[in-house]
């Protein structure tokens, strides 16, 4: 892939990520390695920026979540963090109303997102694990969540993890605290992730080329499968497959219905139409008061 | 603190971890009425003692558990329908789960665990097991319903094999290798002989961390089984946020930053429900 260009995306320069595209591939590369990518009061800005900047842009097609340096993501940079009160008490207040930003899931992204785990995953990092739609990870990555053993309380990353891998592992880890650590071999086995890279080195271009594959695909298709499925962790079966039913009925009389059955008999790449812009307001999130992309009319039903 | 006598099971503490043993090993530790008024009595024990921070829970003998005691029920001329009132209005008491303890909960499989046994293993935070343990579902073999167990379990690993356990009954058992593979538990314990030791070991790290901060992730942990993903977060939210101002949250970076072990603060009584 080093015939491949690195242009950057959005119109304006981030300090504490690399946002930029590789063919159809937009890349978000948390860039803080000296600090082993925590998220510092810059980068949590960022991060919302860079998850619209490339949902927005019609040329990427796939993104892939990474971190430069030894580790992928370590949490926020509590030291950081103390030393800006303003910066604090946005995030204590997102927190509070579950309006986080940090995630792709949080910011209402519509493409397919692959975490591509570079190293070690701590605490706050397990967002970025729970809330891709495909994670695949170095032979030496390995997840961890110290939140209680330093008196703080793990949620919403848990949580997610727990809807999508057997619950037992998680709470473990939540509970085991920084005295323990998942393997990569081990998040595989339990479906966490779905492949790991052996040398880590090659990561970052196995994480492209499975990027390239799913970027052949329906850019309408794929969102509409993406919204049909995250659904499913919303609401009981029955409404989730009414939900999913609704989805699939949309992209009915959608061209890319008819230009992909006809490039298969022609044996030629389909060509797609690119994704409409997010509709409404700069934030692009279908729902944006709450996190995720899902609208969520049943409300809680405990 | 002093634990009631019990002839079914044994409740005791080992520094921080409170073990509750299963104690009819002739019966294969299968559930009289006697021993599900016990359980109910154990569990708040556990729970209320400060000095207990992780509970065990294991069996003596060759099994684990093994369901109710069909020969109680069979020859007292009451049967089933002496729990039928609690479980109409699910109004069930033998868990962790049932009980609401919010300490953190180990259950570690020693053999054989059967039909009813799985309410200990849906309802822990954590399983180990044995390499010599056993998992299967006889109740349709004998003509009874499977549901309130193999529901959870469905929550919490690949719905696939609780599916094939509950159907297959009797006629099929999941070995602890594939246990493991499933998810449905974490560590396997080999040479057997060697699960207290190892759950012991593993009860002293988890002991470790904050009390209060593991009750509130718990929380919010278990709640995710119970709503769609963003209310599971928004009462996540909740449960996070509870934790603000407690002096738990100001020791533990106090003391990471001072490479020292952490003064929590101990836990007063039943956590909160």
């Amino acid at each position: 892939m080093n015939e491949i260009p690195s242009i950057p995306v959005g119109s304006r320069p981030y300090e504490t990520l690399i946002v930029e595209r590789r063919g159809p591939v937009g890349w978000l590369v948390f860039n803080r390695p000296a600090a082993g990518n925590a998220m510092n009061a810059t980068m949590l800005d960022e991060l919302e920026r860079a998850w619209h900047d490339l949902d927005a842009d019609p040329d990427v097609r796939v993104i892939v979540n990474t971190g430069a340096g030894a580790m992928f993501q370590t949490g926020l940079d509590v030291v950081q963090l103390s030393r800006d009160p303003d910066a604090l008490r946005v995030q204590a207040r997102r927190t509070k109303r579950a309006e986080l930003r940090l995630s792709a899931w949080h910011n209402g992204v519509r493409k397919p997102v692959i975490a591509a785990v570079n190293g070690l995953c701590a605490g706050g990092g397990l967002h970025f694990v729970a809330d891709a739609d495909i994670v695949i990870a170095a032979s030496t990555a390995e997840l961890l969540d110290p939140h209680v053993s330093i008196g703080q309380v793990t949620a919403y990353e848990a949580i997610a993890l727990v809807r999508k891998s057997p619950m037992e592992a998680i709470m473990r880890m939540a509970l085991a605290g920084r005295y323990e650590r998942i393997s990569a071999v081990r998040a595989r086995q339990l479906g966490i992730l779905s492949e790991i890279v052996d040398p880590p080195e090659a990561l970052t271009a196995r994480a492209q080329a499975l990027a390239l594959d799913i970027a052949k695909n329906s850019p309408a298709a794929m969102a509409a499968t993406k919204r049909a499925l995250w659904a499913a962790l919303e609401l009981g079966l029955s409404d989730a497959c009414r939900a999913g039913a609704a989805e699939l009925v949309a992209m009915w009389g959608h061209p890319d219905q008819t230009e992909g059955p006809l490039a298969f008999t022609d044996k030629r790449e389909p060509s797609w139409l690119p994704l409409e812009p997010p509709a409404g307001a700069p934030t692009g999130a279908p729902n944006p008061p709450a996190p995720g992309p899902v609208a969520h009319p049943e409300g809680a039903r405990p | 603190m002093s634990y009631s006598s019990y002839t079914c099971l044994k409740v005791e503490r080992e520094g921080p971890v409170g073990w509750l043993i299963n104690n009819r090993p002739d019966q294969l530790n299968a559930m009289t009425a006697a021993m599900r008024d016990e359980f109910a009595t154990a569990w708040e024990e556990l729970d209320a003692d400060p000095k207990v921070r992780v509970i065990v829970h294991t069996g003596e003998g060759r099994a684990f558990q093994t369901g109710v005691d069909v020969h109680e029920i069979a020859g007292d001329g009451v049967g089933m329908e002496r729990y039928r009132e609690s479980m109409e209005n699910f109004d069930l008491h033998f868990t962790a789960w049932h009980q609401q303890v919010w300490k953190p909960v180990i259950t570690a499989v020693n053999g054989i665990c059967a039909g009813g046994g799985f309410h200990w293993v849906a309802d822990a935070d954590i399983v180990i097991a044995a390499s010599a343990a056993q998992f299967f579902d006889p109740h349709v073999s004998i003509g009874q319903v499977v549901s309130v167990e193999a529901i959870g379990l469905l929550r919490k690993m690949p719905v696939e094999a609780v599916m094939r356990m509950a159907m297959v009954g009797r006629y099929e058992r999941i070995s602890a290798a594939r246990a493991y593979e499933l998810g449905m538990i974490s560590q396997i314990v080999d040479p057997p002989e060697r699960l207290r030791e190892e759950a012991q070991a593993l009860g002293e790290k988890i002991a470790r961390n904050s009390p209060a901060a593991m009750a509130a992730t718990k929380r919010a942990l278990w709640g995710a089984l119970e709503t769609g993903l963003t209310e599971a977060c928004r009462a996540g939210a909740g449960e996070l946020v509870s934790m603000w101002g407690h002096p738990d949250q100001t020791e533990g970076p106090a003391a990471f930053a001072q490479k020292r072990e952490p003064q929590w603060v101990e836990p007063t009584g039943p956590s909160p429900a």
